[in-house]
């Protein structure tokens, strides 16, 4: 024993004295994650020694090694990095997130956190997955990118807002769009048209309740987190470059239209069965007929368009602080003529602490400015004003050689000159949107004493759009309303300004205790929003001084008449909320965590009583892959995960006036009385709303179930999720009786007598699943090896409607929709087409009871489809290979279960058109006493208006669609060396490539979501990218 | 714990306990409430504007004249009225013009009793006393206005107290509020009394545009004619024939150019910059906006866009030395002498501030005479140079002709139901008369709905008895969701 013991004493005095040998010496640094964070804990050992150590809270480390020893740096979820030790004392080091996906740091509401003591429900992106896309909108190219995040396009107008829609639909009137939060400031959907897509650093979405319930009022639809870029500390400074190249154009459809020749045949033949002079085709003979020339209108109004963007950025850091700051230029033409967005956006975040660590602040800002053409109308029945319906509806026997100009088609005015008033307005119009967006905020924090910090984070966006339109004087428009006004034409420019401010103060302690780590926190948010739109419509331009944004050729109202009286216009709205709340984080030994949140809010839209909501949230999490008796499972990581909470919607009903939902409805409470103009178009007062002064916060509870694995040495991720969402106290529009009717002047559409009263009432349910897998299927250890994965999302949601809170069960309305218990959200509610009566070539129907009918009653006949525009699976899929430098990614697209009206159908396929609009070729097929075995109806069927009643063009639009793919080059360092550039890449890309499905228009992704019959929308195109990125 | 770090937290905690109340107490910019809205008899006048401007008659218009034979499809039709149906008769609780019929004329019941509710508890200052009496007089007579309009358009038969009408409301309702349709009889002792009370109190014995006794007068003497009460209807008319001259041709022109106000007893004034200054949605049975939009996208000439055309069955009816062949149809109309298609343009709203708008004529002193001559039929006194319906019909006729026409003889008091229904057919073509006419008198004139051959050719629709259950308008399904107490007193065949 006592020999042993010399032994080994013996052996440390050789490695002392070998160690003094050796010139020891201290090496200390600070330890951070790519973005710059200080990360504590990390492992630093002497490689092949015990000597190690860990970094402190702030990342700092100090150990002691030899010249030419080896560190290595390692830490759960980051790739492990080697450094060996050389003259320098200081050796400060950027940990990367290695691909394993539970280990990534995720930002979350109110901070961040890590993936596997994430609690909660959240699928994040990452900027590679957003970077150098041709989409205006960053929104747009989430689509298919995570589980349950359903994105649907309203228009290809470039940096449209999408719909977006987490885990189905959460409200029937209410807001059922997330909340954005970009940086810390609370916005909408709208915010995307100016926001540069290239400073994104990720997008959190959070999908459950212990997610999104500290976001109490604002939580209940799910919550996108957007954070951009940042420097970071003790890096030299870092200049990135990228650009791309666009080019767009319009998709295919698969509507067989009739050529001139067939369309001019078909209004002679339907003329001489009405016994009238039916467009052009009753008027020429069969051979100037058969001679005509077809024009194709779509490629008139549609055209191939071009788009560039550059980006630069700058990021660099020192000790105490660091910046990024990034300029880019976006321009992007449209497809449709006339169409355009230009954009400048600049950002400059800088964030800094004191030396002590105590003390940290962080300043963000951004100003964005953009600039579209914007053509209106679209969607619409207008025949002058809506371009889409020239490009779809226009017969091919016009051309545009016919056009003169404004005044030539007045006289005579005829509905088949469709294609030449769009023509006119394209070229006499000018209407553009100006938008200057600026996004900021500070934070600071302090800690007061150990674990206890201080922070308050103000942030607030202004937004300011001037929308200019010009009817030009001579325009066909301006003439066709003159009124007797000589010269014509108006002028409208409006101003729209928003402005909102956001402040959360909070107190956070923090504690570890033995394996335990618990995390307390209280919070204070107050938020203002402010909005005004104020205007004019002047009336009247001289066709000599026209200047857009300039009065010059205003022309003033004389005593004489009112012709040339002005339209003045000017709202003002604000919003607000208060709330507080607090949050506490338990966790053992990262193997079980518990989350509460508990949060109150007050919001002005209801009355005394009803203003205070309380939402909260339980969550916990099982790391059971971090079990002592799963250590040779074969997993790499396992976690079951449970969350359970309630969130509240005070958003009552969308008012499409005003843009975002903060000011929608902002007193639906109040019963109110207004002053304006009356009878005879003298001062009046009258009653404008009836309010409803019990309404009260819309609640969403949600429960979810959540498994995130690993295994096969991390190649194969997943995570697979359960959620029962219900809402309850929807806001409805509850029908009244007449007896209450009030008459809205300030509406000019159908709806002018109030008939409904928003109200809570009802309940419905969205079930489902979300699924996310990453398999590498080839993972090289090496840097240019070989790597292919795949990935997939998907979601399952079932809608039901559980409650509906009157005697029937059902709402029922003179459309095509409806509601009933049991059933889905807006569900068809239609006659049953059952083709043509051979006897007459009228349509018939089916009765409630599935009798024949060619005259169905609206009371009876109508039946509940159990179908609507909602999907019930969709999702994405696609693949990533690098190799050598080079790199090639898909992405594919798929939606099931969206059942729609394919009204441009409707349109081809209805008689009445002849003669005005093109006609598709099943046209010719029409029944006749010749021809009685048609599915066509007979051209003069005398119940062809029920058609629209019914399920007849109601069309699945299911699609599969390869949204992106895009290949490249990414040049190795070894051919960089000495150029001075750190990397080079270069890449082409496309979207849209192409679509599988039955729908037969243009775009089966570009949907009215809220209305029930819509034509003529304006569709997304395919769009090719050269792109490449450099960094220096 | 230092001093310091003591004044953190007290700094920290003034943040978070920042004044809230600046963002949840919010009223918006320009609120009104209830309290504060009629406290003066001059706010109580302009409460009384608001109901005027809810009364409009251009849905009516549109629904008598494409529901029926005033008009045919026009050359420049976008699918108005066969979209829909109504151009096929197609009529149900779904129909734009039952909901529109129904909903804002109890629209204007809500407001009109706001008014007599906030007119009746108000102390006015002094030497405002006759003006509140003026006010609420005018109220009342609106309020009867509207429950008889509703009537007029849901009531299965006109002259049957015991059938059903609207609501019967005079009272302020709640929004929870639900009633029964009331019968005709207790709504027309309502209509009565608010008439009566009317009488005495409004101030004005004429004004074309706003309510006045005349115009109590022939609302009574129409009412008394669609219940049938000739006798009263007799004598009322009589009263108004004796004050109001008929036009002579060319004022009778100017009347429709709103440029005269000869033999209008009562107009809705439409001018510009008004709520109703607006091209609304054309082609549908809501029917708002200007009137003549109605009929024309545009303007009422051929170039304005005519998506409904003159009905050739009526055209055929219309003499063109009458002076009402002008007025009905504009100028630019192209009439053929062979077999090609007529372009047969409506000229009756013109416009006159601007394009497609005219004041909206609801009591002319012809009616008067045509329900004089009703009363007549009704009594048997249908032949004869004076007191009989004949009689009465050529005085009308001599004033549009403006040349002695021959007295007509009928050979049965049908015969003379006929050619009143004729008469009123082009007297009051698009002025909203012809579905009620057709609805109370069908029967015993022997006269439906009849187009020409050429115009119902697109949808075969072609005739309707005046039996038809269409004419009762259906309860619209918007009440029938919000009340469905009344789902049980739905009308006939619907």
């Amino acid at each position: 024993m006592i020999k042993k013991m010399k032994g080994i004493l013996t052996l440390l005095l050789v490695l002392i004295v070998q160690i003094s040998f050796a010139q020891e010496k201290t090496i200390t640094g600070n330890v951070t994650d790519d973005t710059g964070l200080p990360l504590p804990g990390v492992n630093i050992v002497i490689k092949n020694t015990s000597n190690g150590t860990q970094t402190d809270f702030d990342g700092n480390y100090s150990i002691q090694g030899n010249r030419g020893a080896v560190i290595t740096f390692s830490y759960v979820g980051f790739s492990t990095k080697e450094i060996a030790i050389g003259d320098n004392d200081t050796i400060n080091i950027t940990l990367n997130q290695d691909a394993a996906m539970l280990e990534e740091v995720i930002v979350q509401a109110y901070g961040t956190t890590t993936r596997a003591t994430s609690n909660i429900s959240v699928s994040v992106v990452s900027s590679k997955d957003i970077v150098d896309r041709p989409n205006a909108s960053a929104l747009q190219t989430l689509q298919g990118q995570v589980a349950g995040l359903n994105i649907i396009s309203s228009s290809g107008q470039p940096g449209a807002a999408p719909v977006v829609r987490i885990r189905g639909v959460g409200s029937i009137n209410g807001n059922s769009e997330p909340l954005y939060i970009i940086d810390g400031i609370p916005t909408d959907a709208n915010a995307f048209r100016s926001l540069n897509p290239n400073n994104i650093e990720s997008v959190s979405v959070l999908k459950d309740a212990g997610g999104t319930a500290i976001y109490g009022n604002r939580g209940s639809n799910g919550v996108i987190l957007i954070t951009t870029q940042k420097g970071s500390f003790n890096s030299g400074l870092k200049i990135g470059y990228s650009g791309t190249v666009q080019y767009s154009n319009l998709m295919g459809n698969s509507y067989d239209l009739l050529d001139s020749p067939d369309q001019l045949t078909l209004e002679r033949t339907y003329g001489e069965l009405l016994g009238e002079s039916i467009g052009r085709g009753s008027t020429l003979s069969l051979d100037e007929i058969a001679a005509s020339e077809t024009t194709n209108w779509t490629e008139v109004f549609f055209n191939t368009a071009l788009t560039q963007s550059h980006n630069l950025s700058l990021s660099s850091g020192g000790k105490n602080t660091r910046q990024f700051t990034s300029i880019g230029y976006f321009d992007q033409e449209g497809i449709l003529e006339k169409s355009s967005l230009q954009r400048f956006n600049l950002q400059s975040n800088i964030d800094g602490k004191s030396s002590n660590d105590k003390f940290k602040f962080g300043v963000n800002l951004a100003v964005n400015y953009s600039s579209s053409g914007e053509p209106n109308g679209i969607g619409g029945t207008g025949i002058n004003r809506n371009p889409i319906l020239g490009a779809y509806q226009s017969v091919p026997y016009i051309s545009p050689n016919d056009y003169i100009d404004g005044e030539s088609l007045l006289s005579p005015l005829s509905f088949a000159n469709t294609p030449l008033f769009i023509l006119d307005l394209q070229r006499t119009q000018v209407r553009t949107e100006d938008e200057v967006q600026l996004l900021g905020g500070i934070n600071a924090s302090y800690e007061i004493v150990k674990g206890l910090t201080a922070k308050v984070e103000m942030t607030s966006e202004y937004r300011n759009e001037e929308l200019i339109n010009q009817e030009d004087p001579e325009s066909f428009n301006a003439l066709l309303f003159a009124q007797g006004k000589d010269p014509s034409g108006t002028q409208t420019i409006q101003n729209t300004r928003q402005f909102s401010f956001n402040q959360v103060s909070s107190l956070n302690y923090n504690k570890a205790f033995g394996k335990n780590t618990l995390d307390i926190g209280v919070f204070t948010e107050y938020f203002k929003a402010h909005y005004q739109r104020f205007g004019f419509s002047a009336e009247g331009l001289n066709p000599l001084t026209l200047a857009i944004g300039d009065d010059a050729s205003f022309i003033g109202d004389t005593p004489d008449d009112d012709a040339y009286v002005d339209d003045i216009f000017a709202d003002r709205l604000e919003s607000g909320l208060f709330s507080y709340f607090t949050r506490v984080d338990y966790d053992y030994d990262t193997r079980i965590g518990f989350t509460g949140t508990l949060r109150r809010d007050a919001s002005f839209r209801f009355s005394d009583s009803n203003r205070w909501g309380t939402f909260f949230s339980l969550s916990g999490r099982w790391n059971i892959g971090n079990e002592e008796f799963m250590q040779n499972s074969g997993f790499d990581a396992l976690k079951l995960r449970v969350s359970y909470g309630t969130t509240g919607n005070q958003y009552i009903d969308d008012d499409p006036l005003i843009p975002g939902v903060f000011f929608d409805t902002p007193n639906d409470s109040r019963d109110l009385f207004g002053t304006g103009t009356t009878y005879n178009a003298q001062n009046g007062i009258f009653q404008v709303i009836i309010g409803n002064n019990d309404l009260k916060w819309e609640t969403t509870t949600q429960l979810n179930l959540g498994l995130d694995f690993e295994v096969f040495d991390r190649r194969l991720r997943g995570t697979l999720e359960y959620y029962d969402r219900v809402t309850s106290d929807l806001f409805l529009s509850n029908p009244i009786s007449s007896l209450a009717t009030v008459f809205n002047r300030d509406d000019t559409t159908l709806n002018r007598f109030q008939t409904t009263l928003s109200a809570n009432v009802g309940e419905i349910q969205n079930t489902g699943a979300d699924l996310t897998l990453n398999f590498d299927i080839f993972r090289s250890s090496l840097p240019d090896g070989f790597n292919f994965s795949i990935n997939l999302v998907g979601n399952y949601n079932k809608q039901e409607i559980i409650d509906l809170a009157n005697e029937e069960g059902e709402i029922i309305n003179g459309a095509t929709t409806s509601l009933r218990e049991g059933g889905i959200l807006g569900e068809y509610y239609a006659y049953r087409y059952a083709g043509v009566n051979p006897d007459n070539g009228n349509l018939l129907f089916l009765t409630a009871d599935g009798e024949e009918t060619e005259t169905p009653d609206v009371d009876n006949d109508r039946v509940f489809l159990d179908k609507n525009i909602f999907p019930d699976f969709e999702g994405g899929f696609g693949f990533n290979i690098d190799y050598k430098g080079f790199f090639a990614s898909t992405q594919f697209r798929y939606t099931l279960g969206v059942d729609r009206f394919d009204n441009d159908l409707e349109g081809f396929q209805d008689p009445t058109n002849i003669g005005q609009f093109r006609s598709s070729l099943e046209l010719l097929d029409a029944w006749t006493p010749t021809n009685t075995d048609s599915n066509i109806p007979a051209l003069n069927a005398s119940n062809l208006d029920l058609s629209a009643n019914s399920d007849r063009y109601i069309t699945n639009s299911d699609f599969l669609r390869l949204r992106f793919a895009q290949i490249g080059y990414a040049f190795p360092e070894q051919y960089l060396r000495g150029t001075g550039f750190e990397n080079v890449r270069v890449f082409v890309s496309g979207e849209n490539l192409f679509t599988i499905t039955d729908w037969r228009g243009f775009d089966p992704d570009v949907v009215a979501i809220n209305a029930q019959a819509s034509a003529n929308l304006f569709p997304t195109g395919r769009t090719f990218s050269l792109g490449f990125e450099l960094g220096f | 714990m230092k001093t310091r770090n003591i004044l953190i937290i007290f700094l920290t905690s003034t943040v978070l306990l920042w004044s809230c109340n600046d963002a949840i107490d919010i009223i918006q910019p320009g609120e009104l409430n209830p309290n504060g809205a009629f406290n003066s008899v001059a706010d109580l006048n302009s409460g009384l504007l608001g109901v005027y401007d809810i009364f409009d008659l251009s849905p009516e218009i549109q629904f008598n004249a494409v529901f029926t034979d005033e008009v045919a499809i026009g050359f420049d039709n976008g699918g108005q009225g066969i979209g829909d149906g109504e151009y096929g008769f197609r009529l149900n609780a779904g129909s734009d013009a039952p909901t529109e019929n129904w909903i804002s004329f109890h629209g204007a019941l809500n407001a009109a009793n706001r008014i007599i509710s906030a007119g009746e508890n108000l102390i006015p200052d002094e030497g405002e006393e006759n003006e509140l009496i003026n006010i609420l007089g005018q109220a009342y007579a609106l309020r009867a206005w509207a429950h008889f309009h509703i009537i007029s358009y849901f009531s299965t038969d006109y002259a049957d107290d015991s059938a059903l009408g609207g609501f019967l409301v005079d009272f302020i309702p709640s929004v929870t509020e639900l009633l029964p349709r009331s019968t005709n009889g207790e709504i027309f002792t309502l209509i009565e009394d608010d008439l009566n009370k009317a009488e005495t109190m409004i101030a004005a014995e004429n004004a074309s545009t706003s309510v006045s006794k005349d115009f109590v007068v022939a609302l009574q003497a129409r009412i008394a004619a669609y219940r049938q009460q000739y006798a009263l209807a007799e004598t009322l008319a009589s009263e108004l024939i004796a004050k109001y001259p008929l036009a002579t041709r060319d004022e009778y022109v100017d009347v429709f150019k709103d440029l005269s106000n000869v033999g209008v007893i009562f107009k809705l004034e439409r001018t510009i910059g008004d709520p109703h200054d607006t091209q609304n949605s054309t082609g549908s049975g809501f029917g708002s906006g200007w009137v003549g939009a109605n009929f024309a996208f545009v303007n009422g000439t051929i170039d304005g866009s005519p998506y409904y055309e003159m009905g050739r069955s009526l055209f055929n009816e219309i003499d063109p030395l009458d002076i009402r062949f002008d007025v009905l149809l504009n100028e630019t109309s192209i009439i053929h002498t062979d077999d090609t298609r007529d372009t047969l343009v409506i000229g009756k709203y013109l416009g006159n501030e601007k394009e497609l708008v005219n004041d909206l004529k609801v009591f002319r002193v012809a009616e008067m005479i045509l329900i004089r001559a009703e009363a007549l039929a009704a009594a048997g006194n249908i032949n004869g140079a004076s007191n009989s319906t004949a009689a009465l019909i050529k005085e009308l006729r001599d004033a549009r002709f403006g040349t002695d026409q021959p007295l007509p003889t009928y050979a049965s008091s049908e015969e003379a139901f006929g050619a009143l229904l004729d008469e009123r057919r082009i007297e009051f073509a698009f002025e909203g008369h012809r579905w009620k006419d057709l609805k109370r008198m069908g029967i015993r004139g022997n006269r439906g709905i009849l187009r020409d051959p050429s115009d119902c050719a697109i949808n075969n629709a072609c005739s309707l008895e005046p039996t038809d259950y269409r004419f009762t308008m259906p309860i619209p399904i918007i009440e029938l969701n919000a009340n469905p107490n009344i789902g049980d007193q739905q009308n006939p065949g619907y």
